[in-house]
């Protein structure tokens, strides 16, 4: 599904090259949950963002279902994104302005959803998500737990092939962590392609696999078994 | 997705109530005075076009040339409409003479009206075509005719049917209404006249006219004209060029062959706007206003599309989360600009909408100000598609800015939440400000001169003293036939100091004369003076100062072919001892006997034109009594009421005050500068909000480093100045640009009077002084709120 090969990704200022992904190549196959792990500063986040073509990369290829992808425009990644990529923060990155039946919504209206269609498909989901009774509520009405159950609902109401998570569970408590996880889990189950970026071994341990990155390189896989 | 950007438009709205106000309100301010200065602008434009052939009337004009220089009237001899429609009539389909509008006393039965009209000649109603309620276009073709407008039908016949009822004008002459019409709109070149009648009881009134018939030097009446359909203008002006020169060569009228006439006719849609000549040269005119107003327009909104911006992209940092999430769930660039235009475009809509109200709570001031009748153009369809599509462009002006600034935020980089605009950020905003600024400071200037410089005219010594003066314009004869006796009971009730008799009154001169010779008078020199008839009273109840010579002397029988001369004449004639000296016109023979201070009688913004005043007790057309200053105003005026009553029951007194008249003459400078006064309130008004806005935008911003400032010991003074600083500064360079530009605009326009005051230092410095006041005022609320915040609960925040 995903295979990268050679990444390399910098950061320039005016004194300093920082190299962020040096050479960095791995695969991720359909239906697979992986992990990424490593210390702050590492390139997990980067490798996430250039995954989820929110960044492009220096060099190398990246190739999305046998698409090149590297090289696409603003235009394209953002069309390949809206039909194949959801996301989940650990700041959770509701619209504080709409409710939580109009976030979930928001993906469907990008990618051109009729609006019968998008009523019945979130409310599908955020029943799903057991937040059917706050369809109507705003974002800081909610508690933590219940924000990220709702980021979670607008990753998948578009029925991603892949989700990316970072930290997910980086601002939950650990119960509310652990249903976060569980709901992951179960879209895995369903045949989501789910690569999460974390800090907690607890987390890491829901995954098939763990790929461990320092300053930018691949260095040790662990298979879950 | 339309729906989904107004609701989130709408919500955004909602949270950030504050600077929704000041976009709103600032924006309907913008907008209430563009729709003002529209109206204004519409009403200018369509001047005259009540007129169904607007585009083919003419008014006849001439060139004279005075000693070099070319100076254009449209005062014409009275044979030359007559010429014209014999000669050319395969140019004009209609050629109308007309008197001046004036008042007359109208009669029917016992009612007795003053009003102002004009004598025609009968194809007058074709030519303005008259919307005729009763009668037909032919109505003047009855020597004896009078049409009246409904307003006059209204005053003078009540309910009555006015067809075919007897007028009685002045008390001399009869006239029968043998039409309506409907009353012109205000913004028409004859809205002042309320009624025609024809030529043929104009030369019955006023017996003299017979002497003119073959008289080309005698320029006293209007001639009006419709080309034909097709005719073209430069070769009519080609063809009747010289009419008149070679009609006074005929004549041997060598002084009004001198004078180089050149005749030419000047279309109604010129008449309003362009109507100014220099020196033969049709230059401009009121097209200025229109200009400077659409310009002030435009900068007026431009600055409440200035704050919106500014309040937008301050509040970036908030809104860029937004754009964050966005782009990574799919949106793409252009739907973020479309979403960040349609929230400018609501905004604009709701300051549309209370513009709207704005203008209609405004305009009745406005149209005071303005003298206008204006009124919202409910029906008109123009009107609101002008309307919407001036919001459409100012949304997306104001939007553009934003739109374009928010949606280029990377979204790796606003969700990671380390986004913070940079500091070079800020720079267009403070562009911005400094644009808006300079505007409301250039505004402000220009408004401080046009007062002054009205207060400067005003305050020109007038030469005489025009406290206490009633002029009467006189319609009648028996006053003037028993004036002696008139005087004495006037002068007898104690109550007038005296009156007297002159063919122009103290604020106008009717009459230019020119031929005149004296000793020493260069042969080639062309004169042309003011030429005013008085009685000998006139000094007196002018207060006019003698500096040479004397005043005429009542009863004095050698002075009955005198004259004085007014200081500007002595100079022009260039005599150094005028008094005793001689001065012929034609047959007549003046001797000069004193000379008078130079008294504002026309323009005050000109220089005081050569004047003779001739003795004359045959003056007529003005009565000027003098009041005794110690005696109230309306007993006085009771009094001579009484008096002319009695000498002439049948003429209604109608008077007016010289000081009042005076007065008139700066009406339209004083309009000028209460409009600019207006909008420059309003643009300081909505450049001080965004300022508030920006200020409480700057002191949120800053919270964190204030707290720690202040634990650091900084004081409530180092705050407020420190948050103000900037503003100042910003303030201050506007200053620095914005007063050479109003120095040279103020400059040239000053170039149009002759009289006026010069462009002081301290009009600069009053300005800055009071630009940085307002912007202290404005800042510190925020700044002062910002300092004396707790700096735990600052800090806390972070």
């Amino acid at each position: 599904m995903i295979k990268i090969t050679n990444l390399e990704k910098f950061y320039r200022t005016e004194e300093v090259e920082t190299i962020a992904l040096n050479k960095l190549s791995m695969e991720v196959k359909k239906g697979e949950f992986v992990a990424i792990m490593g210390p702050s500063g590492c390139g997990k986040s980067t490798l996430l963002n250039i995954l989820g073509l929110l960044d492009d990369p220096d060099a190398g290829s990246y190739l999305f279902n046998d698409i090149e992808v590297a090289d696409f425009n603003e235009r394209k990644r953002a069309d390949l994104r809206k039909h194949n990529i959801g996301f989940v923060f650990q700041s959770f990155n509701l619209i504080d302005e709409l409710t939580v039946f109009e976030n979930v919504e928001l993906p469907l209206i990008y990618t051109g959803v009729a609006a019968a269609d998008r009523v019945k498909k979130v409310e599908a989901v955020l029943d799903k998500m057991q937040i059917m009774h706050r369809r109507n509520h705003y974002p800081q009405q909610l508690s933590g737990g219940q924000q990220q159950r709702v980021a979670i609902a607008r990753a998948v109401v578009n029925t991603p092939k892949i989700i990316l998570a970072d930290e997910p569970t980086g601002n939950l408590d650990s119960s509310n962590g652990n249903d976060v996880m569980e709901l992951l889990t179960d879209l895995n189950e369903q045949g989501t392609t789910i690569i999460m970026v974390t800090h907690s071994e607890h987390d890491a341990r829901y995954s098939h696999r763990i790929i461990r990155l320092l300053d930018g390189q691949t260095v040790v896989e662990n298979i879950m078994i | 997705m339309l729906k989904n950007y107004i609701k989130i438009a709408l919500r955004n709205m909602g949270k950030n109530k504050f600077s929704t106000f000041i976009n709103v309100t600032g924006l309907a301010v913008g907008m209430a005075v563009a729709i003002l200065i529209g109206l204004w602008i519409y009403d200018e434009l369509s001047y005259n076009k009540y007129f169904k052939n607007y585009d083919r009337v003419v008014r006849i004009m001439q060139h004279q040339t005075f000693n070099g220089n070319t100076g254009t009237q449209n005062s014409m001899p009275l044979p030359l409409a007559g010429v014209l429609r014999k000669d050319y009539g395969n140019v004009f389909k209609y050629m109308v003479m007309s008197s001046w509008t004036q008042e007359h006393i109208l009669t029917y039965r016992d009612k007795k009206l003053n009003r102002e009209g004009n004598y025609m000649q009968e194809e007058a109603p074709e030519l303005l075509t008259l919307d005729m309620v009763k009668g037909d276009r032919n109505a003047l073709k009855d020597p004896s005719s009078i049409i009246i407008n409904e307003r006059l039908a209204k005053a003078l016949f009540g309910d009555e049917d006015p067809m075919g009822k007897a007028i009685k004008m002045d008390n001399r002459i009869n006239a029968k209404v043998t039409g309506v019409y409907k009353n012109l709109p205000k913004n028409t070149e004859f809205n002042d006249m309320d009624y025609i009648t024809t030529w043929a009881l104009y030369v019955s009134a006023e017996p003299w006219l017979k002497s003119n018939v073959d008289n080309w030097g005698n320029n006293s009446w209007q001639v009006f004209a419709q080309l034909q359909p097709g005719a073209d203008l430069e070769k009519v002006n080609l063809a009747i060029r010289d009419v008149k020169l070679k009609n006074v060569a005929r004549t041997g009228d060598n002084l009004a062959k001198s004078f180089k006439p050149v005749i030419f006719v000047f279309p109604m849609n010129r008449w309003h706007l362009l109507d100014e000549f220099k020196n033969g040269i049709n230059t401009g005119g009121r097209i200025q206003f229109v200009y400077m107003f659409g310009i002030i327009g435009i900068f007026v909104i431009l600055l409440a599309c200035i704050n919106f911006m500014n309040l937008s992209t301050a509040r970036s940092e908030r809104r860029a989360k937004e754009v964050g999430i966005r782009k990574t769930i799919g949106s793409l660039r252009s739907q973020l600009i479309k979403q960040f235009f349609s929230e400018s475009l609501l905004i604009t809509l709701f300051g549309l909408a209370l513009s709207v109200v704005l203008v209609l709570a405004a305009l009745p001031w406005f149209n005071e100000v303005a003298d206008k009748e204006m009124h919202i153009l409910w029906a008109n369809p123009l009107f609101w598609v002008i309307c919407i599509v001036f919001s459409l462009i100012t949304g997306l002006v104001a939007g553009s800015y934003p739109a374009l600034y928010l949606s280029s935020f990377q979204p790796v980089q606003v969700l990671k939440g380390t986004f913070k605009a940079g500091k070079n950020a800020a720079l267009p905003r403070k562009i911005l400000v400094v644009l808006q600024f300079t505007v409301s400071i250039t505004l402000i200037i220009g408004t401080i001169i046009v007062f002054r410089q009205v207060q400067h005219t005003k305050n020109r010594p007038v030469g005489y003293n025009r406290a206490g003066i009633v002029q009467i314009l006189m319609k009648t004869e028996p006053v003037h036939q028993h004036f002696d006796a008139v005087r004495t009971d006037l002068l007898a009730s104690g109550k007038v100091e005296e009156i007297s008799e002159s063919s122009s009154a103290l604020t106008q001169i009717w009459s230019n004369w020119s031929g005149f010779e004296w000793k020493g008078k260069a042969p080639d020199l062309q004169d042309d003076f003011a030429y005013i008839q008085i009685s000998p009273e006139f000094g007196k109840v002018s207060g006019w100062n003698v500096i040479d010579g004397r005043d005429f002397i009542r009863n004095n029988k050698a002075d009955s072919n005198s004259m004085i001369l007014n200081e500007s004449a002595a100079k022009f004639m260039n005599l150094k001892h005028p008094v005793g000296e001689i001065v012929r016109h034609g047959d007549s023979k003046y001797t000069i006997v004193g000379v008078t201070r130079d008294m504002v009688m026309s323009s005050p913004y000109n220089p005081v034109k050569p004047a003779l005043f001739v003795f004359n007790r045959e003056a007529q057309a003005f009565m000027t009594v003098r009041v005794k200053a110690t005696v109230n105003m309306s007993e006085a005026l009771a009094e001579i009421e009484e008096v002319f009553k009695k000498y002439d029951p049948e003429a209604p007194f109608d008077y007016k005050f010289t000081d009042s008249e005076y007065a008139q003459k700066f009406a339209d400078e004083e309009r000028v500068g209460k409009l600019s006064a207006f909008f420059a309130s309003l643009a300081i008004f909505i450049s001080c909000m965004g300022l508030f806005g920006m200020a409480s935008f700057m002191a949120e911003q800053r919270t964190k480093e204030i707290g720690v400032r202040k634990v650091l010991g900084a004081s409530v003074l180092n705050i407020w100045s420190l948050m103000s600083k900037d503003f100042v500064l910003l303030v201050v360079i506007s200053l620095v640009i914005a007063s050479p530009v109003a120095y040279y605009f103020m400059e040239s326009w000053l170039q149009n009077y002759k009289y006026r005051a010069e462009l002081s230092w301290w009009i600069f410095a009053i300005t800055a002084i009071v630009a940085i006041l307002i912007t202290i005022c404005t800042v510190s609320f925020q700044a002062i709120k910002a300092a004396l915040s707790n700096p735990v609960r600052s800090l806390r925040s972070e």
